[in-house]
C-alpha cells in the first residue's frame, strides 16, 4: 500500500513541508489581521501567540508518540470532552445568553472545540474496524449515537455552528471508511429531509407549532439568511415598522461583512487602512475571530483573500494526501477527519463572511483570534503530521 | 487534476472526498470574484454611502465695492466657539460609569419597584452554584434602560462644557439638552457651535482659559457685512439665508449644508452667482455610531468674484444725508447723481432706507414691522421703483417739444392771468407765478403755469409725448437693480383707449400735461437721464451703475463704459435756451431754484412740485428739482424728489445744493470728513438714519487728538 514511495524515493521526507508550511503562513497571517483587526492592540495579539505557541508544543508532543497509540485512549477523550460539555452547562460563562465556557483562572476554555476533535478521534477508531462490520446496521447506528451526543449537548449551548460542524465531518468518515452508499445516501436523504422541515418549521410555523425552540438570535439569523420578512401577516403598520428596524438591525453584520468583503476590491485598502472594522461597522467583538475574514478581504482584497483560500487548499489536499498514503484504515480515517473538520469549518465561516451561508459563530481555523480554536486547529495538523510521520512503519 | 491524480488510483472514495473539497473552495473563490470583482464597485459605494457624509461648504462671498475699491459690503470673521462632539465619547462614558450608574443604583437601592423591574431574567437551577452569574444577572439593566441612562450621560456632559465654556468666557451661554440631543441625533458629525461672535476680550479668555476644556474649540466663519450700514442699501439689496436642498442645482448630494445666503434684492441678487462663487465639497467619514472620525476637502470652495460700482462711496453718503435732513427718518424720496458726460452714476439713493446686516440674524418684530409700512416703505427703492408725476420739471419737454414745433419764439413776451382758465365750467388751473408779462426765460424761472398751457396746447399732445419719449421717458433705463418701472406717457394708444371709454382726452387734459401733472408719470433716475441728456448736448445715456465684475482668478472684465442709447437730435440752440433758464432758475433773483446755488459752480436747475389730488382734494405733493453743474461745461446731472415735501424750491433744492457743495470740494481736492465704518454693530446705522445725522464722521474727528 505504501511500499511505492518508498521505492522510487530513497530519502522520503517525514513532514509533509506543504502542509508545515501553509500552517505557518495562516499563522503569521492569523497574527497580522489579529493586530489589524483589533485596531493595534498589541495584548489580543501576544496572546494569539501564545496560543500558538501552545498549540505548536501540543502538536508536536502528539507527533512523538504513534497515532495507533493515541487512537487507543480516543474513547478517554471522547468521554472526558462529553463530561467537559456538561460540565459547561453548569460552571460556564454566560455571555450573551450562551454558555460555551469554562472558566480557568484568567483564562477560558471552550470545549466544543476540542469535542470536535475527540470526536473525530473517536469515530476514526470506531470506523477502523473490519470493513464488513460497517455494513451492519447497528454500527452505523452507534456511529450515529456517537455523534448525536456531543451535537445535542453543544447545540444545548447553545453553538449551532460547532454542532452543525461535526455532521459533515461524519459523513465524510463513513464514507471513505467504507459505509455502503446506500446506507449513507438514506442517512443524508433523511438529514436533509428532517433539516428542511426543522428550517420550514422555524420560519414558518406560528410560535406553538414550533418544534425546535431555537434561540431567538438564532432565528432570526436563519430568517436573514432565507430571507424572509420578520413582520407577521397580520402584522398592523406600527409593528411593520418595528419589525423592519429589528429586520435592518439582525442583517447589520451580514451586510457589513459583505460590504467589507466587496469594497476591498481587487487588491484592497492595505494592511490596517480598512475603515468597516476601524470604523466599528463590523461588530466589535467579531472582528478579530468570526470576522477576521472580512477584515483580511477588505484589507487585501481578491488577491489575499484567494491567497488565503489558497492555503487552505494545500492544508486540505496535503491531508487528503496523507489520508490517501496512510499505512492503515486508521490513520485514513483521522486524516479524512481533520480535513472534513476544517473543511467544514472553512467553508461556513468563508461562506458567512460573504453570504453564502448564514452567520453561525465558528471560527477560521488558524485565523481567527482564540485559544482553544487556535490550539485545536493545531493539534488537528499534528495528527495530520503524524499519521504523514508513521505512515511506513510497521 | 493534479492533486486528485496524486491520491492513489484504487481510493475512488477518497477521490469523491477530494472533488466534493474542490468544489467547496471553488464556490467560495467564486464567491469572492463576485463581491470583490464583480461587485466591487457597488460595495465600495454602500461603504461610503454608510460612512462618508458629504458636506456642502459655501464659498466665500464677492464683495462689492465702489468705484474708489472701498467696500460697501464684505466679509468679516465671526469667531465662534464649536463643540466636537466625537472628542467628548471618553467624556460620556466617564460620566455614565461614574456618575449615572452610580445614581441609578443608589436610586434602585431606595426604590425597590425599580429593582424588580430589572431583576426579570429568572434564574435556572444550576446558577446557584454559581456567585458570578448571579449577580450579574441579577442587576442587569434593561436595553431601553441603559439606552436612557447613556442619554442622560451624555446630556450632562453637554451641559457641564457649555457651562464651563460660559463661565470662562464671562458670559452665559444658553443650554438646551433639546437642541444637543436633536444634533446628536441628525448632525452628529458636524461640530455644535455653542457661542457664537466672540468680541476679542471674549477671544482672548477664551485661549487663556478654554484650551484644557475637551471638545471645545474655536472657528472662524465669514459673515456678510455692510460696514456703512444703510447706505446704498438699495443698490447692494440684502441676503436671505439659502441652505436649503431645494433651492439647490448642484446634482450632488449633500447630507449636510453649512450655513449659506442668497441674494434676494439689489445688486446681492443680480449678481448673485458671481457673487457666490462656487460651494466646496468637504467630506466627513464617520463611524457607526455617526461620530466624525476624519474629514478631507473634494472639492475646494471658489471663491466670490468682487463687483466694483460706479458709485462713489462720499457723494452717495452726502446725498443721503442730505436727503435724510428733509425729515429725518421718515424721509420718502429719491436722489440720483450722475456723470453727464459717462453716464455713470455717482449715486443712487432711496429714502427711508434699510440696513441690510438685519437680514443675516434675527431681525426684532420692530424691525420687521418697520421694513413692512405701508407708508414707509423702505424696501422700495424709489430711484428706479418710484413712479411719479413730473410737476414742473416736465415743462423742460414741453418747452422742447414747443420750440421745435415752431409754435414758441423765445423772445415773444406775453401777458397772463395768474391761472389758466380751463374751456367749459372746469375749473382754472392755479398758477404760482403772478399775473403779467412773460417771455421764455422768465416763464421758466417762475414756473409760469399759463405760459407753458398756452404753448402746450399750442404744440398739442402728440408732439410733447414724442420729445418726452425722445428723452427716454415711458421707457425704462436697464439699469441692473429693480424692480425698474417704465413710468407712463399719454401716448397715442392711451388716447385711443380714453375714447373707446367715452371719456376723450381733451384739451383740459393737454393742459394738465403741459405742467406735468395728470395721465403722466417719470422715475427720478430717468429724470437724471434727461437732464444729463440736456446737460450734455442731447446724448441720452444708459446710466451705469457696473464698473466690472471680477473674473475669475484676479482677472476683471470690466463693463464698457455707457454709450448713448440714441441721441434726442434736439438742435443745440433750443438745449443753450433750456440750459440757459436753468441757470436763471437758480442763479437769478426771481428763480424758484435759487436755494440750490453754489456760489462758482453754476449750478443750473428746475424746479417742480407735482400735487396728488383724490377728486380735488390735494393729499400730497412730489417735490422735485433736478440740476446739473457746472453750466459752462455740465459734468453732473443730480436729481432729487421728495414725497410730502413743501416744494420744490424749499425743499429740494437744498438737498441738491449740499450734494453739489460735495461735489465741488471733492473737485478741488479739498479733504471732507471721510466717511467711516460704523462699528460692526447693525444697530448702530439704524441709529444714524433715525436722527437724521451722519454721525460717524463727525464722532471721529471730535476723538481725534
Amino acid at each position: 500500500m505504501s511500499g511505492k514511495g518508498g521505492e522510487l524515493n530513497p530519502r522520503p521526507s517525514r513532514f509533509s513541508w506543504p502542509l508545515l508550511s501553509a500552517v505557518l503562513l495562516l499563522m503569521t497571517v492569523s497574527c497580522a489581521f489579529v493586530h489589524s483587526s483589533t485596531l493595534g492592540d498589541g495584548g489580543t495579539t501576544a496572546k494569539q501567540m501564545v496560543w500558538f505557541t501552545v498549540g505548536l508544543v501540543g502538536a508536536v508532543s502528539l507527533c512523538l508518540v504513534d497515532y495507533h497509540i493515541l487512537a487507543r485512549w480516543a474513547w478517554v477523550g471522547y468521554w472526558g470532552a462529553i463530561l467537559l460539555l456538561l460540565l459547561v452547562m453548569v460552571i460556564g460563562v454566560d455571555r450573551n445568553g450562551a454558555r460555551r465556557w469554562i472558566e480557568l483562572g484568567p483564562f477560558q476554555f471552550q470545549p466544543s472545540e476540542f469535542a470536535k476533535l475527540a470526536v473525530t478521534m473517536a469515530l476514526a477508531q470506531f470506523l477502523s474496524r473490519p470493513l464488513e462490520e460497517l455494513r451492519l446496521t447497528n454500527v452505523v447506528f452507534k456511529t450515529l449515537g456517537i455523534v448525536l451526543l456531543p451535537f445535542v449537548l453543544i447545540l444545548k449551548e447553545p453553538d449551532l455552528g460547532s454542532a452543525i460542524v461535526l455532521v459533515p465531518t461524519m459523513l465524510a468518515m463513513m464514507f471513505v471508511a467504507g459505509v455502503p452508499v446506500r446506507m449513507l445516501a438514506r442517512i443524508v436523504g433523511l438529514a436533509v429531509v428532517v433539516g428542511g422541515l426543522l428550517v420550514a418549521d422555524v420560519l414558518f410555523a406560528p410560535e406553538k407549532f414550533r418544534l425546535l425552540k431555537l434561540k431567538e438570535y438564532q432565528r432570526h439569523r436563519l430568517m436573514v439568511y432565507f430571507g424572509k420578512d420578520f413582520a407577521p401577516k397580520n402584522a398592523t403598520p406600527e409593528q411593520r415598522a418595528y419589525y423592519r428596524e429589528l429586520q435592518r438591525q439582525k442583517a447589520w453584520n451580514v451586510q457589513q461583512a459583505l460590504i467589507s468583503v466587496g469594497s476591498g476590491g481587487l487588491t484592497g485598502k492595505g494592511w490596517r487602512q480598512g475603515t468597516q472594522n476601524a470604523l466599528g461597522y463590523l461588530p466589535r467583538l467579531g472582528a478579530h475571530n468570526d470576522f477576521i475574514f472580512s477584515v483580511i478581504a477588505e484589507e487585501s482584497g481578491f488577491v489575499g483573500s484567494i491567497l488565503v483560500v489558497g492555503l487552505y487548499t494545500v492544508v486540505l489536499f496535503s491531508g487528503l494526501k496523507i489520508a490517501g498514503q496512510a499505512r492503515d484504515r486508521l490513520g485514513r480515517l483521522l486524516a479524512t477527519g481533520v480535513v472534513g473538520l476544517w473543511f467544514t469549518h472553512v467553508f461556513i465561516n468563508v461562506g458567512m463572511n460573504i453570504g453564502l451561508m448564514p452567520v453561525t459563530g465558528i471560527p477560521l481555523p488558524l485565523l481567527s483570534y482564540g485559544g482553544s480554536a487556535a490550539v485545536c486547529a493545531l493539534l488537528a495538523m499534528g495528527l495530520l503530521q503524524n499519521v504523514h510521520l508513521y505512515r511506513r512503519s510497521y | 487534476m493534479l492533486i486528485i491524480d496524486q491520491l492513489q488510483k484504487d481510493d475512488a472514495r477518497l477521490r469523491v472526498v477530494a472533488v466534493v473539497v474542490l468544489v467547496g473552495l471553488l464556490v467560495l473563490a467564486g464567491g469572492l470574484w463576485r463581491l470583490q470583482v464583480m461587485a466591487a464597485h457597488r460595495y465600495a459605494r454602500s461603504e461610503e454611502a454608510q460612512s462618508v457624509r458629504l458636506v456642502r461648504v459655501p464659498a466665500v462671498r464677492g464683495k462689492i465695492l465702489d468705484r474708489n475699491g472701498i467696500a460697501l459690503a464684505e466679509n468679516r470673521p465671526s469667531y465662534d466657539v464649536n463643540l466636537y462632539v466625537e472628542e467628548l465619547r471618553s467624556s460620556f462614558a466617564h460620566e455614565y460609569t461614574n456618575q449615572v450608574l452610580p445614581n441609578f443604583r443608589a436610586q434602585q437601592a431606595q426604590n425597590p419597584a425599580l429593582k424588580v423591574a430589572t431583576t426579570a431574567e429568572t434564574r435556572r437551577w444550576w446558577q446557584v452554584f454559581s456567585r458570578k452569574s448571579r449577580t450579574k444577572s441579577g442587576q442587569r439593566l434593561t436595553l431601553e434602560q441603559r439606552r436612557d441612562l447613556q442619554e442622560s450621560a451624555r446630556v450632562a456632559v453637554y451641559s457641564n462644557t457649555v457651562q464651563a465654556v460660559g463661565q470662562s468666557l464671562g458670559r452665559p451661554l444658553a443650554v438646551s439638552s433639546e437642541r444637543f440631543l436633536k444634533h446628536y441625533r441628525q448632525d452628529l458629525a458636524l461640530p455644535l457651535p455653542v457661542a457664537e461672535n466672540l468680541t476679542p476680550t471674549q477671544m482672548a479668555l477664551f485661549f487663556e482659559r478654554c484650551l484644557g476644556i475637551p471638545g471645545v474649540d474655536l472657528e472662524v466663519q465669514a459673515i456678510r457685512s455692510y460696514p456703512f450700514g444703510s447706505l446704498a442699501a438699495h443698490v447692494l439689496g440684502h441676503l436671505q439665508r439659502a441652505d436649503e436642498a431645494d433651492n439647490d442645482p448642484d446634482p450632488l448630494v449633500f447630507r449636510y449644508r453649512l450655513r449659506d445666503y442668497q441674494g434676494v434684492a439689489g445688486l446681492e441678487a443680480r449678481f448673485d452667482e458671481a457673487l457666490r462663487g462656487r460651494a466646496g465639497v468637504k467630506a466627513l467619514r464617520v463611524n457607526s455610531q455617526g461620530y466624525r472620525h476624519q474629514e478631507s476637502i473634494l472639492q475646494p470652495t471658489e471663491p466670490g468674484r468682487s463687483v466694483r460700482l460706479t458709485l462713489d462711496l462720499e457723494i452717495q453718503s452726502a446725498a443721503e444725508r442730505a436727503l435724510a435732513q428733509v425729515a429725518g427718518s421718515s424721509t420718502r424720496g429719491a436722489a440720483v447723481v450722475m456723470d453727464v458726460r459717462s453716464g455713470d452714476l455717482l449715486a443712487l439713493v432711496s429714502a427711508p432706507a434699510f440696513d441690510p446686516n438685519e437680514f443675516l440674524g434675527g431681525m426684532t418684530p420692530e424691525e420687521f414691522a418697520r421694513l413692512n409700512d405701508a407708508k414707509l416703505r423702505p424696501q422700495m427703492n424709489r430711484a428706479v421703483s418710484g413712479a411719479y408725476a413730473p410737476g414742473s420739471i416736465f415743462k423742460i419737454i414741453v418747452g422742447l417739444a414747443a420750440l421745435e414745433s415752431g409754435v414758441l419764439d423765445p423772445r415773444e413776451s406775453h401777458h397772463y392771468l395768474g391761472y389758466w382758465p380751463l374751456p367749459g365750467n372746469a375749473r382754472s388751473i392755479d398758477d404760482t407765478a403772478p399775473a403779467g408779462d412773460y417771455d421764455f426765460k422768465r416763464a421758466f424761472k417762475r414756473s409760469s403755469n399759463a405760459y407753458f398751457i398756452d404753448h402746450g396746447i399750442k404744440t398739442g399732445r402728440s408732439r410733447i409725448v414724442a420729445m418726452a419719449r425722445r428723452f427716454g421717458l415711458g421707457q425704462k433705463t436697464g439699469v441692473p437693480i429693480g424692480p425698474e418701472v417704465s413710468g407712463f406717457l399719454p401716448d397715442d394708444d392711451y388716447v385711443a383707449e380714453l375714447k373707446d371709454r367715452r371719456d376723450p382726452w381733451t384739451e383740459g387734459d393737454t393742459a394738465h400735461l403741459s405742467i406735468g401733472q395728470g395721465a403722466l408719470t417719470v422715475t427720478p433716475l430717468q429724470m437724471a437721464v434727461m437732464t444729463a441728456a440736456v446737460a450734455n448736448g442731447g446724448r441720452v445715456l444708459e446710466p451705469r451703475l457696473i464698473q466690472e465684475v471680477e473674473a475669475g482668478a484676479g482677472e476683471v472684465s470690466p463693463v464698457p463704459p455707457s454709450f448713448p442709447r440714441r441721441d434726442a437730435g434736439v438742435p443745440m440752440r433750443y438745449l443753450d435756451l433750456i440750459r440757459a433758464a436753468m441757470l436763471a432758475d437758480v442763479e437769478e433773483v426771481e428763480g424758484t431754484g435759487r436755494e440750490a446755488a453754489v456760489p462758482g459752480f453754476g449750478v443750473c436747475g428746475k424746479t417742480g412740485t407735482a400735487e396728488v389730488k383724490q377728486g380735488r382734494i390735494l393729499v400730497d405733493k412730489i417735490t422735485w428739482f433736478v440740476a446739473f453743474a457746472p453750466y459752462e461745461s455740465p459734468r453732473y446731472a443730480v436729481v432729487v424728489v421728495v414725497e410730502s415735501g413743501g416744494s420744490g424750491g424749499h425743499t429740494s433744492a437744498p438737498v441738491a445744493r449740499k450734494i453739489f457743495e460735495v461735489i465741488r470740494r471733492r473737485e478741488a481736492g479739498v479733504p471732507s470728513a471721510p466717511v467711516v465704518p460704523k462699528g460692526s454693530r447693525a444697530g448702530v446705522a439704524a441709529g444714524v438714519v433715525a436722527d437724521g445725522t451722519w454721525a460717524v464722521a463727525e464722532r471721529q474727528e471730535g476723538g481725534r487728538p
